[in-house]
């Protein structure tokens, strides 16, 4: 599947390996991943936690934290080795290839501005209009019931999913062609969950670009995604077609991982649990 | 709009009686040192007679809560009676003086701000950074501990003995204009803000440190904003909510280093008032002083918790904006 894609890859990693160095000793974090991302595909990264998905999705944009060090292996984003990146480089590819949907929302956002303050900070510096109509308009454009009462809001004055909403609306107004959504859901109720998945998917498929999601929810990667990856202790033990890695699993361990599905004979029922 | 009122009136009360318990406080504390008016003024040779006639002519020989609220009456018709020892207005002698320590503590407060808060955001920006993290904590460490006392006793044998351009002593000149009073008060206004700079720099690091692992700043990083927009924009408005309560503590402490740094540096302010007053046995004297210092006090303290309430939104007591 990934050998035929029709074009270079959007990301690419390549024998990327990384560990965490800290006080308590260095633990192996990523062990020679390679991984390529087609352009407009829509992959999942699932495994357990402490597998490494969440690194990758770091590593991709240059955000490691600082014990995190790369050991060997390259990062490819739009054909640029990001290791070589100047800083205000990666800051520019950050800021218009790259989007980050965050998995605490709420968190995400500035504590002490109002929503409409926010947006307007970060879609200045891009040039993007920040006027009342604009900012109204994007918020309805991520079905926000009552933009102009939102815009007036904090964020601790809003609703888990209004606040994920607010933050799709912020990185898909910069219009990236790479998304990256770490357990985009993971802290919101299951209803919630459901409609944000379909915003984020509905936005990917219509603005063409690549989305790297990490999850846990099995049934839901399956419901949306092209291919998966499952990762197991920093290494990638399986990848393949989303309904083939569910359905026939080859690897040991991604077959724990499919027996654990909650109503797996039934996955459209419970899935969301 | 009445939840502004309601909490309003909650603090002004909870301040009037705060003020209330200073002045019970001291008006008993100064009545329970070893050794009373009488003595320090008649001495130890005094008959019964005499110290009777000077306690009857202060009333010092009524029960203490009738003398409480003969002074509590005076205060509260704006009138702090006159000094025991030189029968001169008590008022009009700290008219004279509230401009010295005004100015001290403010050009300190300036200093601490001017310096403390730049030099946290810098170490708390650069925190992960290998260098200068051990540098930092070894002076805010000095900054700390070393007190005013020792610190300004250095000062004023450095400067006297070397002409290093600005004198020490010299504080006729304090109010004959800008620019001699603030020359006469730089140096005790340096020694008692080196304390309040380290205490003002470390909170600030941590603070800085603090904000800089939330999500939201994570989340502009992403955004790809620069260090710049992101330190001006959410690090220092966050920051600045832990900085505010400091500054309230550090108020206290101005107030009280005052004190300490008038008498060192022998500057005519309402501190070195209260010490003389307290060495007399001048009861007028350090009851007025004290209740001005502890009204000052109540007062910046409701105005840092007012601007605390409108940086941030989750303590703000004007309820839920816009909803």
């Amino acid at each position: 599947m990934t050998a035929n894609a029709p074009a270079a890859p959007v990301v690419s990693l390549t024998g990327f390996s990384a560990e965490y160095r800290t006080r308590l000793g260095v633990t192996r974090a990523l062990d020679g991943i390679d991984l390529d991302v087609a352009r407009g595909e829509l992959l999942a990264i699932v495994g357990e936690s402490g597998s490494g998905k969440s690194t990758v999705s770091q590593a991709i944009g240059r955000m490691l934290p600082r014990v995190c060090h790369v050991t060997s292996g390259s990062v490819h984003v739009l054909g640029r080795d990001i290791a070589s990146l100047a800083p205000d480089a990666i800051r520019a590819l950050r800021r218009e290839s790259l989007g980050f949907i965050p998995q605490d929302p709420i968190a995400s956002l500035n504590p002490t501005m109002r929503i409409r303050r926010q947006l307007e900070l970060a879609l200045r510096p891009l040039g993007r209009p920040t006027d009342l109509e604009s900012l109204t308009e994007l918020l309805a454009s991520v079905k926000i019931l009552e933009p102009d009462r939102v815009l007036r809001l904090y964020p601790h004055e809003v609703s888990g999913g209004m606040a994920q909403r607010i933050a799709i609306a912020l990185t898909m107004a910069r219009e990236p062609e790479i998304l990256i959504a770490d357990e985009p859901t993971a802290s919101l109720d299951a209803q919630v969950r459901d409609e944000i998945l379909t915003l984020i998917v509905d936005l990917v498929q219509r603005s063409g670009a690549s989305l790297i999601w990490i999850s846990h929810d099995l049934g839901a990667v399956r419901r949306w995604c092209d291919r998966i990856v499952v990762m197991h202790q920093g290494r990638i033990v399986e990848e393949g077609p989303a309904a083939q890695v569910l359905d026939e699993p080859r690897a040991d361990y991604t077959r724990t991982l499919v027996a654990a599905i909650p109503g797996r004979q039934d996955p459209t029922t419970k899935e969301a649990e | 709009m009445m939840q502004i009122l309601r909490w309003s009136a909650g603090r002004v009360m909870s301040a009037l009686i705060t003020l209330l318990g200073v002045s019970v406080l001291i008006f008993v504390a100064i009545r329970l040192m070893p050794g009373s008016y009488e003595d320090i003024i008649l001495g130890p040779l005094a008959s019964a007679e005499e110290r009777q006639l000077l306690a009857e002519a202060y009333g010092l020989d009524q029960p203490i809560f009738v003398q409480y609220f003969a002074w509590i009456g005076q205060v509260l018709t704006g009138e702090l009676g006159t000094s025991y020892v030189t029968q001169s207005s008590v008022s009009g002698e700290m008219l004279e003086r509230i401009p010295v320590t005004a100015t001290l503590t403010i050009m300190a407060m300036a200093v601490t701000l001017l310096a403390g808060v730049p030099l946290g955001i810098w170490t708390g920006v650069r925190s992960g950074a290998k260098q200068g993290g051990a540098v930092g904590r070894v002076v805010s460490s000095i900054g700390i501990s070393v007190p005013e006392f020792v610190l300004g006793s250095i000062v004023i044998f450095v400067f006297s003995q070397f002409s290093l351009g600005l004198k020490v002593g010299g504080f006729a000149s304090i109010g004959t204009g800008f620019w001699p009073t603030f020359q006469a008060l730089l140096l005790p206004a340096l020694v008692l803000s080196v304390f309040c700079v380290a205490a003002t720099a470390r909170t600030t690091r941590d603070a800085v440190m603090g904000v800089l692992v939330e999500p939201h700043i994570t989340a502009a990083v992403a955004r790809g904003e620069t260090a710049g927009h992101i330190v001006r924009h959410h690090v220092l408005r966050n920051a600045g909510i832990p900085i505010l309560t400091l500054l309230g503590t550090i108020t206290a402490y101005l107030l009280g280093g005052a004190v300490i740094i008038e008498t060192l540096f022998n500057l005519p302010g309402l501190g070195s008032f209260m010490v003389t007053g307290l060495g007399r046995r001048d009861f007028a004297v350090v009851q007025a002083t004290v209740l001005f210092a502890a009204a000052v006090f109540v007062v910046l303290s409701l105005v840092l918790d007012l601007i605390t309430s409108a940086l941030d939104p989750r303590v703000a007591v004007t309820g839920k904006a816009g909803s």
